[in-house]
């Protein structure tokens, strides 16, 4: 962070674009970002994840990506914490302790949800898991990847803040040009 | 299953004459004694005295249940499989014979509803405590649901048991775990694993062997390669299907790729659980690296995604690996050699959680943990498969037993590491995958995790559907190591120490 | 600790200046994919459907929809058709709300001949 303001990204800002049923979330989030704008205690929340996506959390703390730098910080204890960083598909068994995690932080408070497990995807919704964290939390940022790296956590928790505007909503994930199938597609 | 009719010798001759039976079946990664009920206690009783390693007991359902278990005559390069058909709901108790049973004999419980004769009470592991007779199992409910009960303890004086757990500290796994204390000395410590039971082994049936390999990677990630490459193998062993030697030397060098990272990332771990900041940032600086290597040289930090039956779905980029190799290695040993010159970290990790000899065989323990502790098993060098049996690692063993001991053999094994990729990838590793043969099979893999051997055992159908799939990392293992571990002389706050030098996962034991 | 302070001066700052500048090592990260519209009809996204294995795609009709949030950036669908499906080199992919990870790719009609 330089000087007194805020690092701010060149994408166009997400309210724009926001559902008409999230422009109440986006204006709670934009009040509670302007809170935690200079410093935010994380609390991370396993929710039955490979223990992949702990390891690129864990190395968010490491030299090379230094959350500290950015005002973030981890703290073991949720009554100190504004922000919950959750990973794993929210297997059903552990979704009192996750409720009570969560309930045990004072408000205002936000709820990152991380990697393809915690968005619904890789595990289905079924006897063991509800498949994504969403189902149990309310859930404000959503950060995909499998796992997603210590980069695309770094965007994710400005976004939470506010100090980086999302992108996502206006990628379309479609290639241009005129690629020509190999020939004889259709027979394969 | 293949035609051939090996001359029993060693152990498997011996304990043939003990059960007296002749009937044998070589194929599929093991040799396979199937062994009546009746006489499933002698044999475990001559395999337990004969020393082989009791590696894994697991229970398949069918028209009765059938009981596996998986021995390794280390040896004689050989893993046995005994199997045995259980016709009513007990079989002979194991954990008297082979203590490493206890956790299997409580999980096949509450998936199959057979038990070990004699009414010890039986530990709830995987099925969380609501768990109905609707819940997913991998075979039927027992009559009597697990009780809440651990394993007796004896405790010298007052004590008193609390439950910790299963949110802890930040950015570590969730874990649930009964600790039992008279005060600041650790009595006992028991795991329940429910809060992330996943079910891998219940989503994997039916599914053919590739969607079954984007799961199986995702049981245990941080060892992703070799729990893929043991369900690879068990496939390919099951089919008859030979991967490319190619193919093969390219899984080498993913997988020691994995356990550089693994044992940089423990060694942030170890000087995280002591205090010591400036030696874990040294640390995670060799680990960052690294895992930038895996990036460059594999396309995935964690190696997802190398690893597919019949052979690997991506080729090294050699290049890459000569150029971002040294370097991260360079970073780690930098790391260590300080670390091993600051006597304040030395001092915490000397007779800390001491895992004697003699438990690790008893425990059945594997990896770095039990070559810590002096018990020389590698199955890169006990059960050579290529291309390990062109490339023989030196394996490294302590005596000890402490954290330290498990720390200097994670640096021996780091440097050997760096060596074999170095001769692997000279020997022209590639990419590609043979076809797998239809019809159906079964089929045991293994390959040497980070942590230590990995197990899995699979049966295929003609469609080549998979309706059994058993996966056993090392985790499941060595966490009773952990017990004990814990339990001798140690105090509370060297919990994370011993917990940091055995780096096992829970999703590793969950599943 | 000399030896401590010595070696991490000598180490220098590893940091990255991410957000402020962009990180190079980002490069090397796997992405969700990008997907050829043109090229792309309803036998061969059903093939994609098939292929991916944690559900992020789906066909509705004639349209393919793509859940970001549940991409792994396995690779499998790019490795069934790679004319058609590229890496899209996305790697800041937060998002405030589920709409915003679902793409629709148009389908065509029939493509080849």
């Amino acid at each position: 962070m330089s000087g007194g303001s805020r690092a701010r990204a060149v994408a166009a800002s997400p309210a724009a674009r926001a559902p008409e049923g999230d422009v109440l979330a986006a204006r709670l989030r934009q009040r509670v970002a302007s809170q935690f704008g200079r410093s935010l205690h994380i609390r991370t929340l396993d929710t039955g994840s490979c223990a992949v996506c702990e390891q690129e959390i864990r190395l968010l703390a490491a030299p090379h990506y230094d959350l500290h730098r950015l005002g973030f910080f981890f703290t073991p204890a949720p009554r100190h914490a504004d922000l919950l960083l959750v990973t794993g598909p929210m297997i059903r068994a552990f979704d009192v302790a996750a409720r009570k995690t969560y309930e045990a932080m004072p408000g205002p408070k936000l709820v990152v949800a991380t990697g393809a497990c915690a968005l619904g995807g890789v595990y289905p919704a079924d006897a063991f898991v509800y498949g994504a964290v969403g189902e149990i939390l309310p859930v404000d940022v959503w950060i995909p990847g499998c796992p997603p790296s210590p980069l695309a956590l770094l965007q994710g928790l400005l976004v939470a803040v506010d100090r980086l505007a999302e992108k996502v909503s206006g990628l379309t994930f479609t290639a241009g040009g005129d690629a020509e199938p190999p020939a004889r597609e259709a027979e394969r | 299953m293949t035609a051939l009719q090996p001359v029993p010798a060693g152990t498997l001759a011996s304990l043939l004459t003990a059960i007296g039976s002749a009937s044998v079946r070589d194929g599929g990664g093991a040799v396979t004694v199937p062994v009546p009920a009746a006489r499933l206690e002698t044999a475990v009783h001559h395999l337990a005295g004969a020393g082989a390693r009791l590696a894994d007991l697991f229970a398949t359902d069918g028209d009765q249940v059938t009981l596996r278990l998986v021995w390794g005559l280390d040896t004689e390069r050989q893993y046995l499989i005994t199997e045995t058909a259980i016709d009513d709901l007990e079989y002979p108790p194991l954990s008297d014979i082979a203590p490493a049973a206890f956790a299997e004999e409580c999980e096949i419980y509450e998936q199959f509803g057979v038990r070990p004769a004699g009414g010890k009470p039986l530990n709830r592991v995987a099925l969380p405590p609501h768990a109905g007779p609707d819940f997913p199992r991998l075979g039927h409910q027992p009559a009597q649901p697990p009780a809440e009960v651990h394993a007796p303890h004896t405790v010298g004086g007052q004590a008193f048991e609390f439950p910790f757990g299963p949110v802890r500290q930040v950015g570590v796994e969730s874990l649930y775990y009964g600790l039992v204390t008279s005060g600041e000395e650790i009595v006992d410590l028991y795991l329940f694993t429910w809060h992330k039971h996943r079910g891998l082994e219940w989503r994997l049936r039916g599914r053919r062997p590739a969607e079954a390999l984007f799961l199986a990677e995702r049981a245990e990630g941080l060892s992703a390669t070799a729990v893929a490459w043991s369900v690879a193998a068990a496939v390919e062993s099951a089919l008859g299907a030979e991967p490319p030697p190619a193919a093969l030397l390219t899984r080498g060098i993913a997988l020691e790729l994995e356990r550089l990272y693994n044992h940089a990332a423990a060694m942030a771990a170890l000087c995280q659980s002591t205090g010591l900041s400036v030696g874990q940032a040294a640390a995670e600086i060799a680990l960052e690296r690294l895992l930038r290597v895996n990036a460059a040289v594999f396309g995935h930090r964690y190696l997802f995604g190398v690893v597919e039956a019949g052979g690997v779905r991506r080729g090294p980029d050699l290049a890459a690996l000569q150029v971002g190799l040294p370097g991260g290695y360079g970073e780690l040993r930098r790391a260590a050699d300080a670390l091993l010159a600051t006597n304040s970290f030395m001092d915490r990790l000397e007779a800390t959680g001491i895992v004697t000899t003699e438990q690790a065989r008893r425990l059945g323990l594997v990896g770095p943990v039990a070559r810590a502790s002096g018990v020389a098993v590698d199955s890169r060098v006990d059960q050579p498969a290529a291309p390990y049996f062109g490339h023989p690692p030196a394996i490294a063993v302590r005596g000890t037993g402490d954290v330290l001991a498990r720390f200097q053999v994670m640096l021996d094994e780091a440097a050997e590491s760096v060596r074999l990729i170095g001769d692997l990838a000279a020997a022209g590793p590639g990419t590609g995958a043979a076809p797998l043969p239809g019809g159906g099979g079964a089929g045991l893999g293994w390959a040497e995790s980070p942590r230590g051997e990995a197990l899995a055992w699979v049966s295929l159908d003609a469609d080549g559907r998979i309706t059994r799939a058993r996966l056993r990392p090392a985790s499941v293992r060595n966490w009773r190591g952990f017990d004990d571990a814990a339990r001798s002389q140690n105090v509370f706050t060297d919990i994370p120490i011993i917990e940091a030098s055995f780096w096992l996962t829970v999703a590793g034991t969950a599943r | 600790m000399p030896l401590w302070f010595a070696r991490g001066l000598r180490r220098g700052i590893v940091t990255t200046r991410y957000p402020a500048r962009p990180d190079r090592s980002a490069a090397g990260l796997p992405t969700p994919p990008a997907f050829r519209a043109g090229v792309i009809d309803r036998r061969l996204a059903d093939r994609l459907v098939a292929v991916c294995p944690s559900r992020a795609l789906h066909r509705d009709g004639g349209v393919l929809v793509f859940d970001v949030g549940r991409c792994t950036a396995c690779g499998r669908c790019q490795e069934a058709a790679p004319w058609a499906v590229t890496p899209s080199g996305e790697f800041e992919l937060a998002g405030t709300s589920p709409a915003q990870f679902v793409k629709q790719i148009g389908l065509v009609q029939e493509v080849g001949q």
